[in-house]
């Protein structure tokens, strides 16, 4: 008796899965990402070699754990020189359960540091992140870590967060907390058909004492050394400072219509290496606008520029890269994005700099990614 | 003067202070769509209610911004339509929010679609069908029917929220669900008037009352649910036989409503743009208001070929 009602349990869960799209439920949400595109001529502090390419494909697993805690996983595959790199970008648990608006996150994930660094690529307005954020965080810094964050019981929204990272993906090095982070957000709502938010954030990178960092003589051209492997950022400074600001317009606030996305960001990063004086400091920030005029069309310009050290034993060479974007997207339904974009560098210190046309195709299927602000 | 670490105590202080300040007695509110709002504000005049979106915003789209982050974080209560209707960005906003009383599972997390039968569920759905939901038709909040079993759903919710109000929160429902039947009455006279009549839309907004009132939808603005009417599709639309049929062409307040002014001057079948849901407005406050005028407006364009 047992045994059959248990038998004929053991069936149902097995059909359950044929019976009906909603026993879904019970298993995860998984959403794929595919980027893919064509880049005319090779550019500096890059991340995609010209020619076609694939960008960053993404296989993507969440779910909530039990009642107290959710997960995701997050696999990315990328091409880099003819070669696949399979990289674990997200591994992470997070808290659903705790008092005063606490949430916990541990395992792998992407820092908050910056607007743009939490945010998926694949979200992105540009083809390639700000030149300052492909080269003092590696285009996204992502580690292996614990984030504690709060939001605090004002009538605002404002959140106050801290991550304490192993570090080696930003810098190698032998610190058990490599790097830890601060950050801060404020944003709010003007009438109907405006919102903003604005952030601040700290990192510190404790595994930078001098020692390998800025001793290879001979590894002139960084940013060249720096796609064969993961993405840890070519320029680093003890301690990184951000501040970041975004501010939306819909008419009527209705965003399906139209919306217009003003962003920027400024990024600074100081104490370089023990050689560093206190001239000697990274420096970069970029501005963009979006505007999205259809439900399906939209246009898009950047310009942002970086002031680098690249490091050559006791001494710095200057690095200057400035770069102007201008796109066009156009997206079929809410899940399929195609974009052509122009890019302009102008550089001082980089061999590579260049101009190109890029073609780009972003499409997700699977579970509906967030709209996040 | 305060030295440093001093005046950082008073400042951590203080801020534990306000996050430890007794919970005001009226219960906080979050809002997915403003039909909620307002059956949530008959049941509970007193709740302290936020609303997300307005009937001149597609509630599919709406982004997680900071603002509801911030009123999500002290809700007690979140009622939003489910099926999802806001799928991108509930979760996002219950997961940044961190608010305990709010997570799926939850008594603090209310779906109206968990409580009434839907249309068109599917077995299966992929996303060349559009942006189909495999639940079904999500928007059934101006369903005569549909809507008695989310309010009384949502009146026993209330009552496990805040049971001290447990007699009022029974009261207010039966006068509520007195008056809607009263109205439902004299729907139910106008939809003799309607009945076998067709009409063309623009997304399942406001099918669950075209079904229940008996009235064709001959057509659609969008070539597939969710996405934006293009020329190839209206000029398919133009091209329908049955379009003649038509008595009006309907578009919600948050729609673009270009396509059907297109529409109606090729075709000559009049383009009205209606309230999608509660508005507000004089003639919007309640669920009751809204499914009267759109009715009265169908009304009046039938007159004229009833006449002829």
């Amino acid at each position: 008796m047992r045994f059959t009602r248990l038998q004929a349990g053991l069936f149902s869960t097995l059909l359950v899965p044929f019976a009906s799209a909603q026993a879904n439920e019970i298993n995860p949400d998984i959403s794929v990402v595919l980027d893919g595109y064509y880049k005319q001529n090779a550019t500096a502090l890059s991340h995609r070699d010209e020619g076609f390419g694939l960008g960053h494909t993404e296989l993507s697993l969440s779910a909530p754990i039990d009642d107290l805690f959710t997960g995701r996983l997050t696999a990315v595959l990328e091409e880099h020189h003819g070669e696949t790199e399979v990289a674990l970008e997200e591994a992470y648990l997070q808290t659903t359960g705790m008092p005063w608006n606490l949430s916990v996150r541990g395992g792998r994930f992407l820092s908050q540091v910056g607007y743009l660094n939490s945010r998926h690529m694949h979200e992105d307005n540009f083809v390639e992140r700000p030149a300052a954020y492909r080269a003092l965080l590696g285009s996204h810094y992502f580690d292996d870590g614990l984030r504690v964050n709060l939001l605090m019981p004002t009538p605002f929204f404002w959140q106050i967060g801290a991550e304490a990272f192993n570090g080696n993906r930003l810098t190698e090095g032998d610190e058990d907390i490599g790097v830890y982070t601060l950050n801060t957000r404020f944003g709010g709502d003007i009438g109907v058909s405006q919102s903003w938010q604005a952030g601040l954030s700290y990192l510190r990178n404790r595994q930078l004492h001098g020692d390998e960092h800025g001793d290879d003589h001979d590894d002139h051209g960084h940013d060249e050394h720096d796609h064969d492997h993961s993405h840890a950022a070519a320029y680093t400074g003890e301690n990184l400072y951000i501040a970041d600001l975004v501010w939306k317009w819909s008419p009527d606030g209705n965003t399906r219509q139209q919306q217009l996305t003003l962003s920027g960001e400024y990024l600074y990063a100081d104490e370089l290496n023990e050689h560093a004086r206190s001239s000697d400091y990274h420096q970069g920030w970029y501005t963009s606008a979006v505007y999205r005029f259809t439900p399906q069309w939209s246009v898009g310009a950047r310009y942002g520029r970086v002031d680098l050290k690249e490091a050559h034993g006791d001494h710095f060479h200057d690095q200057q890269l400035k770069e102007t974007d201008v796109m066009l997207a156009w997206s079929r339904s809410h899940f399929s994005t195609l974009r052509l974009q122009y890019t302009h560098q102008s550089a001082h210190g980089f061999d590579d700099a260049d101009n190109t046309v890029t073609l780009q195709y972003v499409m997700t299927f699977g579970a509906h990614g967030a709209h996040d602000f | 003067m305060i030295s440093k670490p001093n005046r950082l105590a008073w400042v951590f202080g203080w801020l534990l202070a306000l996050a430890s300040m007794p919970a005001s007695a009226n219960l906080n509110v979050f809002a997915c769509e403003p039909e909620w709002a307002s059956l949530v504000s008959a049941l509970l005049p007193d709740a302290n209610i936020t609303t997300a979106t307005t009937a001149w915003q597609d509630p599919h789209y709406i982004e997680a911004r900071p603002s509801l982050i911030a009123a999500m974080r002290k809700a007690d209560l979140a009622v939003c339509t489910g099926a999802s209707l806001e799928a991108g960005w509930l979760p996002s906003l219950i997961s940044r929010a961190a608010n305990r009383k709010i997570q799926p599972g939850s008594d603090g997390l209310f779906f109206a679609a968990d409580h009434a039968p839907l249309h068109q569920s599917h077995d299966h759905v992929d996303r060349s069908m559009g942006d189909v939901h495999p639940e079904g038709d999500p928007h059934l909040h101006l369903s005569p029917d549909a809507i008695p079993l989310v309010a009384s759903a949502l009146a026993e919710r209330l009552v496990s929220l805040a049971p001290d109000q447990q007699a009022q929160i029974q009261v207010r429902y039966i006068r509520w669900r007195g008056e809607w039947n009263q109205q439902r009455q004299s729907w139910r006279s106008a939809a003799r008037q309607l009945e076998g009549t067709g009409v063309v839309t623009q997304h399942s907004t406001f099918d669950y009352l075209l079904r229940w009132l008996g009235i064709e939808v001959i057509a659609d603005l969008e070539p597939k649910p969710g996405l934006p009417p293009g020329s190839t599709h209206l000029r398919n639309v133009l091209a329908t036989p049955e379009l003649g049929r038509a008595s009006v062409i309907m578009v919600a307040s948050y729609q673009d409503d270009r396509p059907a002014r297109w529409l109606s001057a090729q075709s000559g079948v009049p383009a009205i743009v209606l309230p999608g849901t509660v508005t507000g407005q004089p003639d919007g406050e309640t669920l009751e208001q809204v499914i009267s005028l759109i009715i009265n407006t169908l009304l009046n364009y039938q007159e004229p070929t009833n006449v002829d």
